[in-house]
């Protein structure tokens, strides 16, 4: 046994973490609200868990572990009630979205514990610039060299969960012209980026005591790359996601995961090599950058198509495992024809260009996310 | 002498005098800055303190009846705004907020009059009248502390809504006792029954006639903030102004202009719910004039009564706050610092006090004797309260980093 145990879990079981915007509802700026609404959070049992973010405008939202996505968006929505009924007992807001358009990063309050406190000190103004919003969906893995081959594969379509989930075209009260802005502050963070080139556990394994060596690294929660495993939850972690405008694409994409990690751990099509990520930053610029029209290229034999063109080949790939999962119309509905439906960057220029206030954008994304729960 | 110089004794000029008050102002609050635990405003009215009668006399009453009209402008920009703040939709949601404020309300209205009725054997009317006053938390000392500290969260919020709703209800209750004045003061049947009704309505009225005008002038300007700060202070001074020419209610036309721009603004057409640095330079002079019009000698002869009236109108606020803690999503402390939060008693009190005199001015003398001791005992206090207030809840902008290092 190494000094990483990867803790086995049910291979493709289903878990995700959403980072939600807590914002005020005059003028729909961010607000500090995270410990207030904790606490106005009564504790339901069964339901997942509300945890606080590194900044006082931010709350997470984590799920349990299911078997598929009808369970998980169940359990989302039963928690959504919960925190929209506290977040209008205090007159607050609660949106999607992978960045607030129009939030001065250095008006955000570091939430006080001991962790966070810690992380605003070493990374200056990183750590207050980081209040952006992600959803990070975990799957399940049989055991670590399962993560680490998963880990490897799924960075072949990172670009299509950016351009899919992509939510932040705003930030400081400009157009960025990314469709993801957000994913451009992670980078830099200086263990961000992606996993080394470990082919099983055991070489990542000896690669993290390495780095708990230098001293740069606790634990994995530490590194904060676009997928990584997690040993503790025996999962990985594919992080590259913004937090999506409605709580239903959020699941959507969650059961894109799953079948995808299906596809890839069944029929097992290529195997790990170095060079998987000779593009892979290019591939994440245009996904970043142009969203579902962005260019992809392909790491194994170069061919070159539009991200909406690869969403309909891979889901012509992966239906039959969707269908096994219980998941092929949500899947499907997700993959093909995303050019025309577009992600939610785009609805949210939409939503700019007609109303020219970033205040109204920030409030329908509200109401997006909110949905009156009667 | 040639005649292009000024002849000697130099004629009074209101310009250097408002140039003054602002530079007063300024030292005062940077010299309360520079201690760490007094707020700006205290500074301020410190500052017109100095400069007033009971200071260094450098302002004497004429000229600060002069003066005057800076606060009256001040006074409509900080009512508009709290009215603004009145949100029906969150009403609608919680009732219980609104039960806390008529609780908090109701509990120190009443504590207020039994304990001038039976310790300080006041009559039944100047009770009342007092207690209506009591009613009503600093909406000035309320915004400007919770703005100088950048203070967000919920005791910040509520601290404002229900500073908004006494206030509100201050003045109604205030309104409701002229008929009985007039019962007093020998006033015609007809002014009994008119007078009231012409100051509800038609303030009233007023307040809805420039909401509307304002929400039709925002969807013209759009939504930009710096245009629409400038417009909405425009529209203030004239409903100010007109409040005044018809002797309406500015109180109650101002609050009701705020609030029914928020409520009516379907398309959110306001962008800028505060006035910005145009509002601040105001809200300073405003500041130095309360504290130059601070009638110490009053407070002197009557510390028992200021003492007592303190001392009950915090404990009905209390008890009606924290009545109402449990299911409201906060948790004990943050009620008690909220409670703590609604202390302050200031220039809106004043206010109404001079609306009152000037309408029964023996009554209205008499009510003052009462009410004045509090009012400056808690113009110092009650802004210190609020500060330590916030910051104990956590709201308050932290230091920046780069400061404490």
């Amino acid at each position: 046994m190494g000094e990483l145990p990867f803790k086995p879990s049910q291979p493709l079981t289903l878990g995700v973490e959403l980072e939600l915007q807590i914002v005020n509802t005059r003028d729909y700026n961010l607000t500090r609200g995270a410990s207030d609404l904790l606490g106005a959070l009564a504790k339901k049992d069964g339901l997942g868990e509300f945890k606080p973010e590194i900044t006082e405008s931010m709350i997470e939202m984590s799920s349990s572990v299911h078997a598929g996505h009808a369970a998980l968006l169940a359990e989302l929505r039963a928690m959504r009630l919960a925190i929209v009924a506290a977040a209008r007992k205090l007159n607050l807001g609660v949106a999607g979205g992978g960045a607030h358009p129009f939030q001065k990063w250095n008006d955000r309050r570091i939430y006080d514990t001991e962790r966070f406190n810690r992380l605003a000190s070493l990374y200056g103004f990183l750590a207050k610039q980081f209040t952006v919003f992600g959803q990070h969906v975990h799957v399940g893995c049989a055991d670590g060299d399962e993560a680490v081959y998963l880990t490897h594969m799924f960075s072949r379509y990172v670009p299509h969960f950016i351009a899919l989930s992509a939510s932040s075209p705003f930030h400081q009260s400009e157009d960025t012209q990314f469709d993801s802005s957000r994913l451009s502050v992670v980078n830099a963070f200086p263990l961000s980026g992606r996993m080394p080139l470990a082919r099983n556990w055991a070489e990542f394994e000896s690669y993290f005591s390495k780095m708990r060596g230098f001293g740069v690294a606790g634990s994995m929660k530490d590194f904060y790359w676009d997928i990584r495993p997690k040993p503790e939850y025996g999962t990985i972690e594919i992080r590259v996601c913004d937090t999506p405008l409605s709580l239903e694409r959020a699941a959507a994409l969650a059961a894109y995961a799953q079948s995808l990690a299906r596809y890839l751990r069944l029929e097992r099509p290529r195997e790990v090599c170095a060079d998987l990520y000779l593009i892979y930053n290019t591939n994440r610029f245009q996904a970043c950058r142009y969203g579902l029209e962005g260019e992809l290229i392909d790491p194994f034999d170069g061919a070159r198509a539009r991200i909406h063109q690869d969403l309909a080949a891979t889901f012509q790939r992966i239906a039959a495992h969707a269908e096994d999962l219980g998941c092929r119309p949500v899947v499907q509905g997700l993959l093909m024809g995303a050019q025309e439906s577009g992600n939610d960057a785009r609805r949210l220029r939409t939503r700019f260009k007609e109303t020219q206030s970033f205040a109204d954008v920030v409030r329908w994304q509200c109401e997006q996310w909110m949905l009156a729960p009667k | 002498m040639p005649d292009f110089l000024p002849a000697l004794p130099l004629p009074p000029n209101h310009i250097i005098w408002f140039g003054v008050l602002l530079l007063a102002g300024v030292v005062g609050g940077e010299i309360a800055k520079r201690t760490f635990f007094l707020p700006r405003i205290t500074g301020y009215a410190a500052a017109g303190l100095a400069l007033g009668p009971e200071g260094f006399a450098l302002l004497d009453r004429s000229l600060l009846d002069d003066l005057g009209v800076f606060a009256e402008i001040s006074i409509g920009l900080i009512l508009f705004e709290l009215g603004h703040r009145i949100d029906l939709g969150w009403l609608k949601r919680s009732p219980r907020l609104v039960l806390t404020s008529l609780a908090e309300s109701a509990a120190s209205a009443l504590l207020i009059y039994f304990t001038l009725r039976h310790f300080f054997s006041v009559g039944p009317l100047h009770s009342a009248a007092a207690a209506a006053i009591g009613i009503a938390t600093s909406p000035a000392v309320v915004m400007r502390i919770t703005a100088d500290l950048g203070a967000e969260g919920q005791v910040t919020e509520r601290t404002l809504l229900l500073t908004a709703l006494n206030c509100s209800i201050a003045v109604l209750a205030l309104t409701a006792l002229i008929p009985s004045l007039y019962l007093e003061y020998h006033g015609g049947w007809r002014t009994i029954v008119l007078h009231p009704l012409y100051l509800l309505g038609g303030s009233f009225l007023l307040g809805l006639v420039a909401s509307v005008v304002t929400l039709e002038a925002l969807q013209w300007i759009g939504k930009r903030a710096e245009a629409q700060i400038l417009l909405l202070i425009g529209l203030v001074l004239v409903t100010v102004g007109v409040a005044l020419v018809l002797k309406l209610s500015v109180l109650l036309a101002l609050l009701a202009y705020g609030g029914l721009v928020r409520n009516l603004d379907r398309n959110h057409s306001l962008v800028a719910p505060d006035f910005g640095l145009t509002g601040q330079m105001f809200f300073l002079v405003f500041f130095v004039l309360i504290g130059a019009n601070l009638d110490l000698a009053a407070a002197a002869q009557g510390m028992a009564i200021g003492a007592a009236f303190v001392a009950v109108r915090f404990a009905g606020k209390t008890a009606g706050v924290m009545a109402l803690i449990p299911g409201s999503g906060l948790k004990g402390r943050q009620g008690l610092l909220l409670a703590v939060a609604l202390t302050p008693m200031s220039g809106l009190a004043v206010i109404m006090l001079q609306d009152t005199q000037s309408l029964f001015p023996e009554f209205g003398r008499a009510l003052a004797s009462l009410v004045l001791p509090a009012i400056v005992m808690l113009e110092m206090a009650g802004p210190i309260l609020t500060q330590i207030s916030l910051k104990l809840a956590g709201e308050a902008r932290p230091e920046r980093p780069d400061a404490a290092a």
